[in-house]
């Protein structure tokens, strides 16, 4: 295994695409967490407190938007099996690390840590954009709680990002699937149950179709650096309740478990 | 130096049958050549050799499969496809990425890059390289470990003709250090002057497996040209034992007879030999009689629209 991250670590150092996704999540953060934060010293309405911290952690993730360091470093695990196959690497790679295992896991755990890493140094750019401007700094339990929820998001994030590549083994389709599944397939699968629930005897009961609403795996995890009082802002409208940050959280890590799962069946399986 | 050992090969694509049942043996010391048609299963019968694709069968390089080999690049390289790599990796990093997990020093990389000739474009990007100094980069990673085996597949595709001579020296000369070389080509004059040994196939089976001098010496299409002033006597004689005879000009071209049948048919039947000269078919001569029937990929002469 020792063997397999060492190729990990090289291949991630001598590529272009690392230092640009890194780069740009790091200085898309700066600039948008500083511009949050200087709207957010000039607002007559904003409350401050705890929120504060959440808002400019996540660039308005917080507040329902997507989390874009995420989709951004997300691309890092797609391209950590896809240039694999984009490039006609995988035999390169398989003949000079032919355990599979090995080649697989090393690129989970290698995906896992630069997206945290990258993950916890965006969150920290948001205390900056607070020190910047005199806001106010976050409780520690807040500080923890949102930090921790949006490392483990946006790991898990990547992590489902690199399955995709390994199962449909086609960069710009695995692209595609990281982009499209968690902001458009999670909408209409909303919108349709919103359509169901409202036209339904009972719009406001709970349990029924509303609970598919529970399970859909980047809404659910995006429960661990959501407000409370936006989290399952929709599930709550139509009588279903969130299962909040650890549920949420669970829900997402067992979606990506699983798609990790039949990525990791099939690279077995498969010809290289 | 390794016995490369490749036991009842097979492989399906499908309904298809790519590789069937192959079964031969590469010996240290020795250039193997691998020749059939398109579509034979040639690079199928290489990757399964090394564990890339799944099939049946099984191949081991003194006694141990390729996954059970410590540190695969150090006992055999391997070249596979034209240009595996990413196009803006460095080609010395390319390397470096190959030798990171199998404890290869980045000297070695210095030296191999220098070996194949791309000194001076170590830090250029890969993607702009032509398909000649692409494939010298895979001949490098192949390389690398200094490994006492090669598994070359289409080495010479792109290369220029001193990149041909280059390689083919190159490549007698690991040979002649006791290492096993299995190359695959389609240019068979050079396979001719290059390989040893021959392992040829059509349709995923195996068509012949032996020396070079052996499958071309037993192709039908060798010939003896007789001069002689006595062809009306001689051209029943040998057609007696069995052989060909074919008059052109003043000569009798003989084929299914050797020049010493010949001399003895003739010294029987009291006819002079004015000049007995052996021509060999050449190996594409052989290897087109050998694969006539096994062809995946068929074209016309015809080429307009009816």
């Amino acid at each position: 295994m020792i063997d397999a991250l060492r190729y990990e670590y090289v291949r991630l150092r001598t590529i272009r695409s690392t230092y640009w996704l890194i780069g740009l999540a790091l200085v898309l953060q700066l600039v948008l967490a500083l511009l949050i934060a200087w709207s957010l010293d000039r607002s007559t309405t904003f409350g401050g407190g705890d929120e504060t911290f959440d808002i400019l952690a996540t660039i308005g993730g917080s507040t329902g938007a997507p989390l874009l360091m995420a989709y951004v470093v997300g691309l890092l695990g797609v391209f950590s099996t896809g240039h694999e196959y984009r490039h006609g690497m995988i035999r390169a790679t398989l003949t000079a690390i032919p355990n599979r295992t090995h080649v697989f896991w090393a690129k989970v755990v290698s995906t896992a840590a630069v997206s945290a890493v990258t993950a916890l140094l965006c969150v920290l750019i948001g205390l900056v954009g607070i020190v910047a401007f005199g806001l106010d700094l976050p409780s520690g339990t807040r500080f923890l709680e949102v930090s921790a929820g949006t490392v483990l998001y946006t790991a898990l994030f990547a992590l489902s990002g690199l399955a995709f590549a390994a199962l449909v083994r086609n960069q710009t389709a695995a692209v595609a699937l990281l982009m499209l599944v968690p902001s458009l397939f999670e909408f209409v699968v909303q919108s349709i149950v919103v359509i169901i629930k409202t036209n339904s005897d009972d719009p406001r009961g709970s349990g029924g179709v509303t609970t598919i609403l529970k399970f859909l795996p980047y809404d659910a995890g995006s429960q661990m650096y959501v407000q409370s009082s936006i989290d399952g802002f929709v599930q709550r409208a139509l009588g279903a309740e969130p299962f909040g940050a650890v549920g949420g959280g669970i829900v997402m890590g067992v979606f990506v478990a699983v798609l990790l799962g039949a990525a990791y069946a099939l690279f077995l399986r498969r010809d290289a | 130096m390794a016995l490369i050992e490749a036991r009842s090969l097979g492989k399906s694509f499908g309904t298809q049958r790519a590789v069937d049942d192959l079964s031969f043996t590469v010996r240290p010391g020795s250039v193997t050549g691998f020749l059939g048609p398109n579509g034979s299963g040639k690079s199928t019968t290489m990757r399964l050799m090394l564990g890339l694709d799944r099939g049946q069968g099984v191949t081991t390089f003194d006694g141990l499969t390729f996954a059970e080999l410590d540190h695969p690049v150090r006992h055999v390289g391997a070249l596979l496809e034209a240009k595996p790599f990413h196009p803006t990796r460095t080609a010395r990093n390319h390397l470096r990425m190959l030798a990171a997990p199998n404890g290869i020093t980045d000297r070695r990389v210095d030296e191999v890059i220098e070996m194949v000739g791309l000194a001076g474009v170590r830090g250029g990007r890969p993607g702009k390289f032509s398909l000649g100094m692409g494939q010298r980069l895979g001949i490098a990673a192949a390389l690398l470990g200094d490994p006492h085996t090669l598994i070359l597949d289409e080495p010479s595709n792109g290369l220029d003709p001193q990149g041909i001579t280059w390689l083919r020296n190159l490549l007698k000369f690991l040979a002649a250090q006791g290492r096993s070389v299995f190359v695959s080509s389609h240019l068979l004059q050079e396979m001719g002057v290059l390989a040893d040994e021959l392992v040829v196939i059509g349709r995923g089976r195996m068509l012949a497996n032996g020396p070079v001098r052996d499958f071309v010496s037993h192709s039908g299409l060798g010939s003896v040209t007789v001069l002689t002033p006595d062809a009306a006597t001689l051209g029943p004689a040998l057609q007696a034992l069995g052989a060909t005879v074919t008059p052109d000009g003043d000569a009798l071209v003989v084929r299914g007879a050797t020049a010493e049948q010949i001399g003895d048919a003739a010294h029987a039947a009291g006819v002079r030999l004015h000049q007995l000269a052996t021509r060999q078919a050449t190996l594409e001569e052989a290897f087109l009689e050998a694969t006539g029937l096994s062809e995946e990929f068929r074209g016309t002469q015809s080429g307009g629209a009816a």
